[in-house]
């Protein structure tokens, strides 16, 4: 070998090199910083959390709302029990307007157009040029969606002293309501419908349930449907096409066909007005449509109109609703006013139904049609956007994109981005409500105060319009009597106090968070002293059903989504990733198809098809559903976005593409469901992104109920299940493990021998919980409210598809019966499903490094850093429960939306495996709080975790089952009281179920099937 | 054919060689730069505050670690809690120190303390319980009244060490039960 290197040389200079190498890895962690306060806020302490009321500005219906915040940043909504609406409750689209807060998409603060690109501008200059574009001689149009009373008054204001127009509207605002109401009683407000106290229910379509007023709606439900201290039972009748969320809660079916529905309730009250006279001049009309002469038209057969008339006639106290966003159509208003008489003659107007008591809507379609009109003439100088979306919230065929885009200057006030605000000339961003000032006033004698819960986020220089209104109007020379809009605000309800303490009073408004002023009419009050109030003399109303636009065979049906409504919160990953509560299917659009309907075609589910209507097409895969009628398939609105963020842009279709821009003739609103479309595969075919395992429980105990002629006598069926039991077992099944001391000696570990079956440790409490499966809705906000308050990752719709999702509650949806060919009665089944803390848990003996193991407060606890990830737990769970992070999620949250992260619990990181805590987190801070006091046992109802806190029906109790007196003892002790699975597999679980109570005859699931 | 591959081992020494300083050099950047960063904004005596010797102020914890019998977190003092007296008190032996506070107090800036005592992100510690069962702060972090600046944890300091916390944990109380759980969940969540 030639002078020169030599191999050891060599490898002494590698070993160098590997040396440096290996210093670098070994580098220490970063120095961390405490940075205290520059002064200290006195409210505050680090630790420790801070509470706020505000209002909900997430939907019209304003549910109080209680924001916690930590050090400033808030981290978690609830609902404020002292509110009339929400009473405590939240739904998820609440949960999630702390996505909206956060959220990485909002404008990051005045834009001023160039050419196609936006550059930022200050406020002042962005103020000053909205200023000059305006003059005495400029024609403005300001169009506003969503706001507050208060808000309200100064757009009206400002747009009177710039001699401007202003449209008010909202997709799926109840206009056909109010419209029925004037017909029929001369009303200036809708109706309103006590549902709480009605227990004959009848829903010709509205899904109340879920979107729009959910949380009241939930509540009413729940109470509606209840079970008597004498045995009775309210019953729930849904009548629609399709049967939405809501609908799957109902008792009985009537699958009308579409656009009947004012027929249908003709009928019905035709057969309870014996004397038809009753209805005044609107007798010829009953007469006219008997249950006879409406049986072929509705597709309903006549002695089933006639039975449901009589028990709506029988029952009471009955009610029944119009039909809702999800079943506009070009004759929702007759409907509406066939719905009226029947509550009339059926003597509930005056009693659950309160006339001119309900919310107003916020505009109509045919308003913003002509505001269309108008920018399309040329006949607007300046345009100013307010709380809508209108580019994508109105159908293309509306023209309104192309309109808008002649009108010169283009302003809007979104504070995120959105196709219309893509379009401006300039954008002056809002501020979120949790960051503003404002009021809600969903309907008469219900006010609140909206306040910032926090600092705005400052990754955003937004400013609250009502600012840059009082602003822009002193740039004009106008004087609106405040500076700023809070100051407008507390003015206002200065005027209405009258006299007094006004400061004491406004306090107490924030602190309360609800407005009480004398001057209200107290709704409750008005109700008892008026009697059934006198019909108006019938008008020219025609009754035949509504049309629908030809060139298709099947009709297509277009309801708001329960998580995204008409689109407005398709951004909110959290929404996106939330299952749907009927089709369980998330992040895309499917189209809703009769599974007879889809066979004839050779579709199955995930098929995509391409669905045509005069109008449009769109592409989506089908999704199988008995639900709606074999001559319909259903679409929801939402999806499609194009301009609005990164969660929303590109995931499904819009349906709007389908439709005409045409209205419901008497009321204005936009006739959603007004098309036929064909149906015609592509032949491709995509994976649902579904988190449905089966719609089948196969008669296994998952989700029993029980008849309610069998309530009472449970013993006589004591026996039925003995058989199937050792049937498994014989088939080597699992076989029960006793759990007091016995063999296998080593199984169940020492500390996880607390079921309520032994009570060694009687010193410590045992936690547990209760759901009953006769309140549930299905509404899903227990879902978003765990999400939020335990760090719950989303995983995009790729991992999910993966079968990745981290979603610690699965709401699952069983079908036993349902049949769209025929009313008759329906038994759908919610079931939410966690972690169900089994004092003999299968998941624990498994755990080769203790991660997973029992408290001895009765937790199935997940040690996050005793976990490896071997994933044997997840495999021997029998209720599938446990979720593993197979990736960094939590690292894909960007800023600031990781502000929202709970300090009180881990942020987990891949590679562990998490599952329901029962909110260990809430436990823990009540157990301090209780011992910093004289060291005092925690109190029942002292810790309530986030899926009970969020429950509008209030089907979720959570309690120390050890302790006879609290409420979860209460509650369980009962004869519908089961455990998931425990009579097979002695799995002992601490969260019990109580069944559903039907009807009809119940298969009980763990029988055979009728 | 030799000398080709000598030429090759040679460059591939040589590039190696050259990594292997910029690393080292690297390294040593780094280094200085985390030295500089852990060392505090303000070289605060806790001995000058709160020791017992003549001349020191005697001053409780809790005056400034103002939430830790109520909160989980102990608190730090905010800086116009400090000015609060030093506005009044120069100091005595280091006033260029002590000026330091009204430099923060004008730009209205924090003071960006060098956080010396951490547990996992994983470990909830809850300060409150610990106060409030009679625990001095000196259990845990050492005698702090006669220590100067802290620029690393007392040697009293188990850090991520659970066998230390778990330790205490398993004491036994005046009736001889140990005297606070040593269930995972208790801490772990």
């Amino acid at each position: 070998m030639a002078a020169g290197m030599e191999r050891r040389d060599f490898l002494k200079v590698v070993g160098v090199g590997g040396a440096g190498a290996t210093v670098a890895g070994c580098s220490t962690g970063e120095v961390e910083k405490l940075l205290p306060y520059v002064t200290h806020p006195e409210e505050i302490t680090p630790g420790v959390a801070t509470w706020y009321t505000t209002a909900c500005g997430g939907c019209e219906a304003g549910c109080g709302m209680w924001a916690r915040t930590r050090e400033g940043r808030v981290v978690k909504l609830e609902g404020n029990p002292n509110h009339p609406v929400s009473q405590g409750a939240l739904c998820s689209v609440g949960h999630a307007s702390l996505q909206h807060l956060y959220n990485p998409d909002r404008h990051p603060g005045p834009l001023v157009r160039e050419g196609d690109r936006f550059r930022s501008g200050g406020w002042d200059e962005a103020e000053r040029f909205l200023a000059s574009k305006i003059d005495p001689e400029t024609r403005v149009l300001f169009l506003t969606g969503r706001c507050g009373p208060t808000l309200d008054r100064l757009f009206d204001e400002f747009t009177a002293a710039v001699n401007g127009t202003r449209v008010r509207y909202l997709p799926g605002s109840n206009s056909p309501a109010l419209a029925a109401a004037a017909i029929v009683y001369g009303a200036d407000a809708p109706s309103l419908g006590d549902i709480g106290a009605a227990r004959t229910l009848i829903s010709f379509g509205d899904d109340f349930t879920e979107g729009t007023g959910s949380v009241e709606g939930g509540r009413g439900l729940a109470r509606s449907n209840a079970l008597a201290p004498d045995g009775s039972k309210g019953r729930f009748v849904y009548v629609g096409p399709r049967l939405s969320a809501t609908g799957m809660n109902a008792d009985e079916w009537v699958p009308v066909r579409p656009g009947t529905e004012a027929l249908l309730a003709l009928g019905m009250a035709s057969a309870i007005a014996t004397d038809p006279e009753a209805a005044g001049s609107w007798a010829p009309l009953l007469r006219q449509h008997t249950p006879a002469t409406t049986a072929a038209a509705t597709g309903v057969e006549e002695a089933d109109i006639r039975e449901l008339a009589h028990r709506f006639a029988s029952e009471g106290p009955s009610l029944a609703l119009g039909p809702g966003a999800g079943g506009s159509h070009r004759r929702a208003t007759q409907a509406h006013v066939a719905v009226a008489l029947l509550n009339h003659v059926a003597g509930a107007a005056g009693g659950t139904v309160r006339v001119g008591s309900g919310p107003n809507p916020t505009g109509s379609y045919g308003e913003m049609a002509d505001a269309v009109e108008a920018m399309a003439a040329g006949a607007v100088d300046v345009v100013l956007v307010h709380g809508i979306n209108p580019v994508y919230e109105m159908p293309r065929s509306s023209g309104f994109r192309e309109a808008f885009e002649q009108v010169p200057f283009k302003a809007s006030f979104a504070q995120a981005r959105d196709e219309t605000s893509a379009l401006a000339d300039l954008v002056l961003p809002d501020r979120h409500f949790l960051e503003s000032w404002g009021d809600t006033n969903p309907r008469a004698g219900i006010r609140a105060l909206q306040q910032p819960v926090m600092q705005p986020v400052p990754h955003f220089d937004s400013k609250q319009t009502g600012d840059v209104l009082l602003s822009v109007a002193a740039h004009l020379g106008s004087d609106p009597g405040a500076s700023t809009f809070f100051d407008y605000l507390r003015e206002a309800y200065r005027a209405e106090a009258g006299e007094g303490d006004f400061d004491a009073r406004w306090r107490e408004y924030l602190r309360s968070g609800v407005v009480e002023i004398d001057a209200d009419p107290d709704p409750e009050d008005t109700a008892d002293s008026a009697a059934a109030p006198a019909l108006m003399p019938m008008g020219a109303v025609d009754f035949t059903p509504a049309r629908f636009d030809e060139g298709g065979d099947l009709t297509l049906l277009v309801h708001p989504s329960p998580r995204l409504g008409s689109g407005e919160h398709a951004n909110q990953p959290w929404l996106q990733e939330l299952p749907d509560p009927a089709s369980k299917i998330t992040w895309h659009s499917w189209l809703e198809i009769n599974p007879h309907t889809a066979e004839e075609r050779g579709l199955g589910d995930g098929d995509i098809v391409s669905v045509a209507s005069a109008h449009g097409t769109v592409e989506v895969p089908v999704w199988l559903y008995p639900g709606i009628r074999e001559d319909a398939v259903a679409l929801a609105l939402g999806g499609g976005h194009t301009a609005m963020g990164r969660w929303a842009d590109g995931n499904g279709v819009n349906a709007l593409d389908l439709l005409p821009s045409d209205t419901d003739e008497l009321s204005g609103a936009f006739a959603a469901t007004s098309v036929t479309v064909t149906v015609t595969p592509t032949g491709s075919r995509r994976a649902l992104a579904t988190v449905s395992g089966s719609d089948d429980d196969f008669d296994r105990p998952i989700a029993p109920a029980v008849a309610l002629a069998d309530l009472g006598h449970a013993e006589e069926h004591e026996d039925e299940h003995h058989g199937e039991l050792d049937e498994l077992q014989g088939l080597g099944g699992f076989v029960p493990v006793p759990a007091e001391d016995g063999a296998p000696t080593a199984f169940p570990l020492e500390g996880s021998r607390h079921g309520p079956y032994e009570n060694s440790h009687e010193s410590e409490p045992r936690w547990a919980m209760a759901i009953d499966l006769d309140k549930c809705t299905g509404c899903s906000a227990c879902v978003t409210a765990c999400q939020a308050e335990n760090n719950v990752p989303w995983v995009g719709e790729e991992q999910l598809l993966g079968g990745r999702e981290m979603s610690w509650i699965r709401l699952e949806r069983y079908y036993k019966q349902v049949d769209a060919t025929r009313a008759g009665p329906l038994d759908v089944r919610f079931l939410p499903m966690l972690c169900q803390h089994c004092g003999n848990a299968p998941c624990e003996p498994v755990c080769p490094v203790y991660a997973t193991y029992h408290t001895p407060d009765g937790l199935n606890a997940q040690i996050y850093n005793r976990c490896v990830g071997t994933r044997y737990c997840a495999n021997n769970c029998p209720y599938k429960v446990r979720v593993f992070n197979w990736l960094r999620y939590a690292d894909g949250v960007p800023e600031p939306m990781n502000w929202q992260w709970n300090p009180d619990v881990t942020v987990r990181g891949n590679g562990v495996m998490e599952k329901c805590s029962f909110c260990v987190q809430r436990i823990r801070e009540a157990e301090n709080r209780a011992a910093l006091e004289e060291g005092r046992p925690v109190r029942d109802g002292e810790v309530v975790p986030a899926c009970q806190q969020s429950c509008a029906a209030e089907a979720i109790v959570f309690g120390n089952i050890r302790d006879p007196e609290s409420r979860v003892a209460r509650v369980t002790d009962d004869e519908r009281t089961y455990r998931v699975l425990d009579e097979f597999i002695n799995t002992q679980p601490a969260v019990s179920y109580l069944k559903k109570v039907t009807h009809h005859a119940a298969s009980s699931g763990a029988g055979h099937a009728p | 054919m030799t000398r080709h591959w000598l030429f090759v081992g040679l460059s591939c020494a040589a590039a190696l060689v050259t990594l292997a300083f910029i690393q080292v050099e690297q390294d040593a950047e780094h280094e200085e730069e985390e030295a500089a960063e852990s060392v505090q904004p303000i070289a605060f005596p806790h001995d000058q505050h709160s020791g017992s010797e003549p001349g020191q102020n005697r001053m409780d914890c809790q005056y400034c670690h103002f939430s830790a019998e109520r909160s989980v977190d102990a608190g730090i003092p905010s800086v116009a809690s400090c000015w609060g007296c030093h506005q009044a008190i120069p100091g005595t032996d280091a006033r260029a120190e002590v000026a330091k506070i009204g430099e923060y107090v004008r730009s209205g800036e924090p003071i960006p303390w060098v956080r010396i005592y951490k547990v996992s992100d994983h470990v909830r510690f809850p300060h409150m319980r610990h106060v409030n069962a009679g625990l001095t702060c000196q259990e845990c972090h050492g005698e702090v009244q006669e220590t100067g600046v802290i620029e690393e944890p007392s040697p009293v300091w188990g850090g991520d060490n659970m066998g230390w916390c778990v330790s205490c944990h398993r004491k036994p109380d005046e009736n001889g039960e140990q005297q606070a759980s040593t269930d995972c969940a208790v801490c772990h969540y």
